[in-house]
């Protein structure tokens, strides 16, 4: 098992924030992001210390809970600041971004980084879509046509035009091409039987997040099903797990600190837009369909002592196949930075050293 | 999606002892279209360059409702008859559309009469193929599945006479000459004629892949991959196809600056 420190910048509020989404900008201090900035590289040294093989961002707006709304400015600096993981671009939201602009900057950085680029492509969670104006009921056509176009763009030798349906170029020949040819690893993200479709026509990794090991293993089944079905077997570090884990020194404690986890939801928003939201937009796990999440609380899979979060590692392995686990120690939201950091020595020092061989 | 070819009317040229038949309409600059291995299909895509171009659909000589052709020998005869129908149309200079196997007509009919050609648009051309490549036969379903990236959405294809099929396929493997073609690649650093290549993303009859060869081959010319089609691009995403390929006939190189406007709120 490979294992991935997700980071997320840890911004810590001087004071309390509020609570829905957007956050407005004026409640930001410009101190405690630089704070939160400094902080970061400072405990993804120790996190590539302890032998984490990737450090993970996302992209994420509007608010402080997760401080990386452009994930390749994060991952370049976080891949100038360190010198042996592995930066884990999960990812760009490709829907709402310029495909052959993603394409330029994932071949830049992967060259500037000497190779050391993982990525992953996304359509990006519901809410997002209001940040750019884009409308949910295309955010699906254009997250396939555009993660085809990055493919393209990184693989085609000679310029070419792209006459799509939801993007049109008449001169594409990128410099860069990325340095791990013909392409980083790349992921394609999400449970849906169209991600999964995706992945598995491009011979591309499979990630999945925060389901229960039932429900994403679903998605997982389903991918190496269509990997067979396009007459490939993808390994296990092919399928990633993306997941919270609360972690302390015996069950008891963890079961403790479970219970006072602060069970709100990461931003609310006004109902109208959320009922509008969930109406354009329409999700599913393997082509069962399920409700689109627009700001509810992400479950936390991983519970317990050392030995307990062992065993829910091994079963992670066996139920949905993931060979990569890509980790929030502590909730992403929380800027409470000493707990995150006990349970991250915990994970370094008593399960780490204990999952490599599952 | 409407019924192609309303206003396509069914004409005939004598040329080369050939009775060709053609379908036409449309105002404009004129625009030849070569046809694939099938043999002459209209699309939606007819329609609309009519709306820009007074479009010629050739049904070449052997294909469809003509007699047998067990004249022609090779592609270049065959360019070169379809350059005298052209004239006997009065067509001194045309646009010219290949489409697969006519793709390949199409290039031979521009190096014989690059005066007469002022652009070039290759609809999957099948003149550069991986070794082992055939065209699509058998039922209409088997066609659909080979033509179509989503055959689904399209009407089904109308099913061909046996006969039909067996005189065209002999003359197909007559004509369309080698995988890679050296007699005609060795030319095709001359081919000074404005030169759009198309691929559809999803082609399952000859690899998208095979459109970089020709930029690699032919000085000018450009690539354009139509996303989510496959080999039949005019059926599939005629608006698309047409818009690429109205722009570069009329703009030829400069097809590549944008005239989109971004405007939203004057």
């Amino acid at each position: 098992m490979k294992v991935s420190f997700f980071e997320t910048a840890r911004y810590r509020a001087p004071q309390a924030l509020p609570s829905e989404w957007p956050v407005p900008s004026g409640a930001y201090d410009p101190e405690a992001g630089a704070r939160a900035y400094r902080d970061m590289i400072a405990r993804l040294e120790y996190v590539e210390e302890l032998g984490f093989d990737w450090v993970s961002v996302s992209e994420h707006h509007y608010s402080p809970r997760i401080l990386t709304p452009a994930p390749i400015v994060s991952a370049s600096f976080i891949a100038a600041h360190l010198k042996k993981i592995k930066i884990a671009l999960l990812g760009p939201i490709v829907p709402q971004s310029n495909p052959v602009r993603v394409a330029e900057e994932i071949a830049m950085l992967d060259t500037l980084a000497q190779g050391r680029l993982v990525v992953g492509l996304l359509r990006g969670t519901t809410n997002e879509y209001l940040t750019y104006d884009l409308n949910p009921s295309e955010a699906r056509e254009r997250t396939d046509e555009g993660m085809e176009l990055i493919l393209r763009a990184w693989a085609e030798p000679q310029p070419f035009g792209w006459q799509g349906r939801h993007f049109q170029y008449r001169t594409v020949s990128i410099w860069p091409r990325p340095l791990q040819q013909p392409h980083p690893p790349t992921y394609a993200l999400g449970t849906s039987r169209e991600s999964c479709d995706f992945a598995a026509r491009n011979h591309l990794g499979c990630g999945v997040s925060y389901g229960s090991f039932e429900s994403v293993g679903r998605a997982t089944r389903y991918y190496r099903e269509q990997c067979a079905h396009y007459g490939w077997t993808p390994t296990p570090e092919q399928i990633v797990y993306r997941a919270n884990m609360l972690l302390a020194e015996t069950d008891d404690e963890a079961e403790a600190q479970f219970r006072q986890l602060p069970n709100q939801r990461p931003f609310t928003m006004r109902p109208g837009v959320t009922d509008a939201l969930n109406k354009l937009d329409s999700r599913n796990i393997a082509g069962q369909s399920r409700a689109p999440i627009v700001g509810g609380a992400l479950p936390t899979t991983f519970v317990g002592g050392p030995d307990t979060v062992v065993e829910q590692v091994r079963r992670c392995r066996d139920e949905v196949g993931a060979g990569v686990l890509d980790l929030s120690l502590h909730p992403p939201g929380s800027g409470d930075l000493d707990p995150l950091m006990r349970a991250l020595d915990l994970f370094g020092t008593k399960v780490l050293p204990r999952i490599r061989d599952i | 999606m409407s019924a192609p070819a309303a206003d396509f009317q069914e004409g005939h040229v004598e040329t080369d002892g050939f009775r060709i038949r053609y379908m036409q309409a449309g105002q404009g600059a004129p625009l030849v279209h070569l046809h694939g291995a099938g043999g002459l299909r209209l699309t939606p895509a007819h329609d609309l360059l009519a709306q820009r171009f007074r479009v010629v659909a050739f049904e070449m000589p052997g294909f469809g409702l003509s007699p047998e052709n067990t004249k022609t020998r090779s592609m270049p005869e065959l360019a070169s008859t379809m350059a005298r129908a052209a004239q006997a149309l009065g067509l001194d200079t045309f646009n010219l559309m290949g489409t697969s196997f006519g793709g390949k007509t199409a290039l031979w009919l521009a190096l014989q009469a690059p005066q007469r050609v002022p652009a070039l648009v290759l609809e999957a051309p099948a003149a550069i193929r991986p070794e082992g490549t055939e065209p699509p036969s058998g039922t209409p379903e088997e066609m659909a599945r080979r033509l179509y990236a989503h055959p689904e959405r399209l009407p089904a294809l109308p099913a061909v006479d046996p006969a039909v099929r067996a005189k065209t396929q002999a003359l197909v493997q007559r004509l369309r000459g080698p995988a890679r073609d050296a007699d005609l690649e060795g030319k095709l650093s001359t081919l000074a004629t404005p030169t759009l290549v198309l691929f559809g993303t999803l082609d399952r009859v000859i690899p998208p892949a095979m459109g970089r060869i020709y930029k690699d081959l032919i000085p000018g010319c450009h690539l354009v991959f139509v996303y989510d089609a496959g080999h039949s691009i005019g059926a599939e995403r005629p608006q698309a196809f047409v818009e690429v390929a109205g722009d570069f006939f009329e703009r030829h190189e400069a097809f590549v600056v944008s005239r989109a406007e971004t405007v939203i709120h004057p």
